[in-house]
């Protein structure tokens, strides 16, 4: 109720008592109303204040009087009115006290019973301002506290009473019960304002009539240890039956958790015990789902659960629960059961890609201690388990490896999504994924570097179409990822360098942006020493053109021999792969072009010398079958064996390995793809599938194929045993080579530190010094080698006298 | 010209070579790898093959200019190690006769 309404009601009700404090009243009243100033008229007529204006009893005297004066004589002679003070103080009855205070007790009580107030609010509020001012504060307030205590007490017993009310309807009880106990004090404070504004203001130890109220009630009702341990049972039941998925109402539950709240005593009598029942129960929840449930359900429960407590938080729980509610729903739900959670569930959801179920569980497990910690432990594990199945290959089993590297890119682009999608691109995972990455493909030794090099091959090599340009430099972009985990580099530019000669010279590269291309990620990532030799490669291709054009207008005056048409790619020895020097017998009309343009190169570069490579050469043959003509897209050794079948019907294999000189297994490779392969231009005696000692060949007059041109030089892009192994084999080659270097250098610098220090030493004495610095074993002859070298390069002499004993040589 | 090339070769094949050539070459690719024709790979100056540019030049990226030298003793060393060397002493490091170039690679 306002204040002010208050004022007027009082000021309304009780002018007969207090006349002076009336007129106080009114002054601080700025708004006169004409009522108000009717009450002034007859407050004059009040006989106290008569005797003081006396004068107005008649009052046409005075106004004759007062007003010649004002006519006639000088302003200066007027007289003053003087306002006096009462001569005596206004008193109270005597037994005013007992009387204001019945009928304010009568009020309070009506407020209590809910009865009507038989006097008016306003007139009760003045009471109390009137017993204030005459110093009855301290009495009224004990007064108004014995009253409320009195009524307080008087309802503990309605919870007493029935020992067996149901406590639904106890807790209904006590909410009515608080909820009237609110209203009441509110009523009452608003009668008592006068006395909370000023007596307990006043007096720091005193209570204000509202706290007053709460500690009554906290005192008498709830204090009581039955009361109390009732009313929070019956509210952890309640929640109970909620968390089991039963309605319950929310509003009487936070209604009555507010009421603990306000009494202060949330904490002590209820947060406890419900953290308690909480703990218990996800505890032993925790427990069974996660023998009862997959990880994705169980996962999923444990967020329902947060979600819901997290709503009752904002429904009706004290937000101070928050923290200690949610920790411990985390705890008893996730912490306790990390390890199993990611031991069961983690690699299932990994293999089968469950991008949401991940997701739920990244955000679950960030929000627990060590949760993220454990998380990236296992998922590296998992990254590193799967990813050496994918590499690990115990038979070298030629179809599992095959499929290898676009396993890798697959499993690669999954995890890569996951970290993104479900991870949050979190800098650890990341990291993680890349060791994990680095750690199982270097598992197996150079097989890796060796596929992957393969698969840019393949990539790269001409009739491969199912790649646009754009998707290609996509690929390529991604092993060069996978390539920057491969410890073995040199073995992939071994096996790079090897298959990009075959592309360059065989004419099948796709396309020369996108070799460039891969050559320069290649430079970005290993640096321009790496790169070299390979764009070295690419500068012969380059002179070669130029030299063949030169060629062709020096043949332009001379007689072509068989009018071939001639091409020759002329290669940087160093910067190629080394092939097997082979020298072949060739029809006396190739060896004859052969040596002119040999003399010719020779003519413009001179100091140099040539060395052909006839594994590398290919050509185009005119055929004349019996029913039409063909070209057939040869290798220079197929050629070779074709040719001869000019000058004979039948041959046999030994005739054509005399003939032609080519080495044996290469012979049995050429003639198989003649004679066994799809197009077979050749028919063996007797039919098989591999080339025996003894066979015959003879020319196939009938042969048939749909194409004019036809490709039979595929062997030639095909990389044999012998060539796989050889590859490998100058890899480690160089490798021992750059170790011995590398050893040379340290023994060096360990004979030369020890001179230093030493100034003076025997050559025993200085033997067993280096062994015991150099940790690996080291042959006391390559020691000698190291101290002659030094020798002769000044840095230390040996004593002119004693041969055994060396000297530094500053 | 290639085209011309291929006339005549069009020509031969359809001409007397018909009845005893069932092959005929049209198109031959050929490969040949160079080297430095030198007795030993090791230029003696800086210790680097010869195949490779030496040092100098592997650090000012000038490999393509790097040639070889030959004296009349048949000796050979990177142009550049040699021209170096010629003007402290005028004789071949490995045979200590007067150095003569015999022929500059190119």
């Amino acid at each position: 109720m306002p204040l002010s309404n208050l004022n007027k009601h009082t000021a309304k009700g009780q002018q007969e008592h207090t006349n002076h404090r009336k007129r106080r009243h009114s002054s601080e009243n700025h708004s006169p109303t004409s009522k108000r100033r009717r009450d002034i008229l007859e407050e004059m007529t009040d006989s106290q204040k008569r005797a003081n204006f006396s004068a107005l009893t008649s009052p046409s005297n005075g106004l004759t009087r007062h007003a010649s004066p004002l006519v006639n004589n000088k302003p200066g002679a007027a007289k003053k009115l003087v306002i006096k003070n009462f001569k005596e103080k206004p008193k109270l009855p005597d037994n005013y006290q007992q009387e204001t205070w019945e009928k304010l007790q009568g009020a309070v009580e009506a407020i209590h019973t809910s009865h009507s107030i038989q006097a008016s609010l306003e007139e009760l509020y003045q009471a109390v301002e009137n017993m204030c001012s005459h110093k009855m504060s301290a009495t009224l307030y004990d007064q108004l506290k014995q009253s409320c205590e009195k009524h307080v007490k008087s309802n503990i017993s309605q919870f007493l009473g029935y020992p067996f009310l149901c406590f639904v309807m106890f807790l209904k009880c006590m909410d009515n019960c608080w909820q009237a106990h609110c209203r009441q004090m509110i009523m009452i404070r608003s009668i008592f304002l006068f006395l909370d504004r000023t007596y307990v203001l006043q007096n720091s130890s005193v209570m204000s009539i509202w706290d007053m109220g709460l500690d009554l009630f906290r005192s008498h009702i709830v204090g009581h240890i039955l009361v109390q341990a009732r009313t929070v049972d019956g509210l952890l039941q309640f929640i109970e039956r909620e968390r089991n998925g039963e309605a319950v109402d929310r509003q009487l539950l936070k209604s009555l958790l507010r009421m603990l709240s306000d009494l202060q005593i949330y904490q002590d009598a209820f947060e406890r015990k419900f953290l308690d029942a909480t703990d218990s129960l996800y505890a032993a929840e925790g427990q069974r789902l996660m023998q009862e449930r997959d990880v994705p359900e169980y996962l999923a429960h444990v967020d329902k659960r947060l979600n819901e407590e997290s709503e009752r938080l904002l429904h009706y729980l004290d937000q101070s629960t928050r923290k200690p509610l949610v920790t411990c729903v985390e705890k008893q739900l996730l912490e306790q059961h990390l390890g199993q959670i990611l031991q069961k569930g983690l690699d299932q959801l990994l293999n089968e890609n469950r991008i949401s179920d991940l997701t739920l569980l990244y955000q679950l497990f960030s929000k627990v201690k060590d949760g993220m910690r454990e998380l990236g432990l296992a998922f590296a594990l998992y990254i590193k388990n799967t990813g050496r199945l994918i590499v690990i290959n115990v038979d070298n089993d030629a179809e599992k490896d095959k499929d290898m590297v676009q396993n890798l890119l697959d499993f690669k682009d999954k995890i890569d999504n996951i970290i993104s999608v479900c991870f949050g691109r979190n800098e650890k995972f990341i990291n993680g994924m890349k060791e994990s990455f680095e750690n199982f493909i270097n598992q197996r030794q150079n097989k890796p570097a060796e596929l992957i090099a393969k698969y840019v091959d393949s990539k790269l090599r001409a009739g491969n179409k199912e790649a646009t340009e754009e998707e290609l430099e996509r690929l390529l972009d991604k092993i060069m990822v996978l390539f920057r985990f491969i410890h073995g580099k040199d073995v992939f530019e071994a096996f790079y360098k090897k298959d990009l000669a075959k592309r360059l010279l065989v004419g099948k590269s796709a396309s020369v942006d996108a070799e460039k291309s891969m050559l320069s990620k290649l430079k970005q990532e290993c640096g321009a020493a790496f790169t070299s030799k390979l764009e070295g490669m690419f500068k012969d291709m380059e002179l070669s053109k130029d030299i063949m054009f030169a060629f062709r207008q020096h043949m332009q005056n001379m007689t072509a021999p068989g009018g071939v048409d001639l091409t020759v790619n002329i290669l940087t020895m160093g910067y190629w792969p080394t092939y097997h020097p082979m020298a072949v017998h060739l029809p006396t009309e190739m060896v004859d072009y052969q040596e002119i343009f040999k003399k010719f190169y020779l003519g413009k570069h001179s100091g140099r010398k040539l060395q052909w490579q006839p594994t590398l050469g290919h050509c185009v043959l005119k055929v004349e079958f019996a029913a039409m003509k063909k070209e057939l897209h040869v290798s220079l050794f197929q050629t070779l064996c074709l040719v001869l079948f000019n000058d004979g019907h039948e041959f046999t294999f030994e005739e054509i390995k005399q003939a032609t000189a080519i080495e044996v297994e290469e012979l049995r490779r050429t003639l198989q793809s003649l004679a066994c392969g799809k197009a077979r231009v050749l028919i063996k005696h007797p039919k098989g599938k591999d080339i025996e000692d003894g066979d015959k060949f003879i020319f196939n007059e009938d042969f048939k194929h749909k194409l004019f041109r036809i490709k039979i030089n595929q062997i030639q892009m095909k990389e044999t045993q012998d060539e796989n192994t050889s590859t490998t084999e100058r890899v480690f080659q160089d490798r021992q080579y750059q170790v011995d270097a590398a050893i040379v250098l340290k023994q060096l610098k360990s004979v030369y530190q020890i001179m230093k220090t030493r100034k003076s030493l025997t050559h025993n004495l200085l033997i067993s010094e280096l062994y015991n610095q150099l940790k690996f074993p080291v042959k006391p002859a390559d020691l000698k080698k190291r101290i002659e070298s030094l020798i002769d390069r000044d840095y230390m002499e040996r004593d002119k006298d004693n041969a055994i004993q060396y000297h530094y040589v500053a | 010209m290639a085209d011309d090339m291929e006339v005549e070769a069009e020509r031969e094949g359809c001409g007397y070579q018909k009845n005893d050539k069932m092959f005929t070459l049209k198109k031959w690719n050929l490969v040949a790898m160079w080297s430095w024709d030198v007795e030993c790979d090791t230029c003696a100056i800086c210790r680097v093959q010869v195949m490779d540019a030496c040092l100098r030049c592997q650090a000012e990226n000038k490999q393509d200019d790097c040639v070889v030298v030959w004296g009349e003793c048949n000796h050979s060393f990177h142009n550049c190690c040699m021209t170096l060397w010629v003007k402290q002493n005028n004789r071949c490091p490995l045979c200590q006769q007067d150095w003569v170039v015999q022929r500059i690679g190119k």
